[in-house]
């Protein structure tokens, strides 16, 4: 993984908290989820609110190395997490191409999984939106980025 | 990070085997978590209890692989219940739905108590 970098303040209001990125090795989610909870430690997201980010980081950064990347260790996932106004971003970017995965997936049917009817897998992209308050992906030729947001303050987070 | 590695063990209580998880329920641990069940199969009883304590992570493909032993215990006709999951993981175990199809209880004692009156 590279060192996060210290946090700088950019003119137009948007603070960078940190940037890094980590090979996409199986297991590496956890080293990003846990450097992003890092990186937010004097922002006002605790308990259940933490671990809501933190699961839609992993989540966001196992679907980088995976279908982004294909697990090529050698092609990093990069993270930014940043404020700005209200807002906690998390941007993860993968070397994908293609089309970006649809972001309007409905829960997924757990009796047809229960039956056999369709792979018990598909939960990633279900549980990243039910973590936080918006999540947005683009892309390009070469890149896919997901975009997670958490809205700070008394009433914003999930 | 190292990844913690899933290890189970398979004990038999009065009409449920239970099968102690300790570290993550991730890629890596559909061997264990397989062989573990099997073993608790073979044990005959109609209830298997899983006993989330020792565990800290569960990632989609985790549930995935809980997804899969759910779908073995009702294939067998087995009840399949979870305890000690982190507030947390209740929250997931909620909007999957996966506790609409295994109860949770907060402990082992409130899960057995509750297969000694059913």
């Amino acid at each position: 993984m590279t060192d996060p970098k210290p946090a700088r303040t950019d003119a137009d209001l948007s603070r960078t908290l940190a940037e890094f990125s980590v090979p996409s090795e199986a297991g590496n989610e956890r080293l990003a989820m846990e450097t992003v909870a890092e990186a937010v430690r004097d922002l006002d997201i605790r308990g259940e609110s933490l671990e809501r980010l933190k699961t839609a980081v992993a989540e966001a950064t196992m679907n980088a190395m995976e279908h982004g990347n294909k697990y090529r260790a050698e092609v990093p996932v990069e993270v930014i997490v940043l404020v700005e106004d209200q807002d906690l971003i998390v941007r993860i970017t993968d070397r994908g191409s293609g089309p970006p995965p649809a972001q309007g997936r409905d829960a997924p049917n757990l009796e047809a999984k229960l039956e056999g009817m369709q792979t018990p897998r598909g939960w990633g992209l279900f549980l990243i939106k039910s973590m936080v308050d918006e999540m947005s992906i683009t892309g390009d030729d070469g890149h896919h980025t997901i975009e997670l947001v958490v809205h700070l303050g008394v009433e914003g987070g999930k | 990070m190292a990844v913690r590695h899933l290890n189970v063990e398979v004990r038999l209580e009065p009409d449920v085997a239970v099968l102690d998880l300790m570290g993550e329920i991730n890629g890596f641990a559909e061997e264990a978590l397989n062989t573990a069940y099997a073993q608790a199969d073979a044990k005959d009883t109609k209830t298997i209890l899983l006993n989330f304590e020792g565990v800290d992570y569960i990632n989609s493909t985790g549930i995935a692989l809980i997804v899969g032993l759910l779908a073995k215990a009702r294939a067998s006709h087995k009840r399949l219940l979870a305890c000690n999951l982190s507030e947390h993981y209740v929250e997931i175990f909620n909007i999957t739905r996966l506790s609409d199809f295994m109860s949770v209880f907060p402990d082992e004692q409130s899960a057995m108590s509750e297969t000694s009156v059913s």
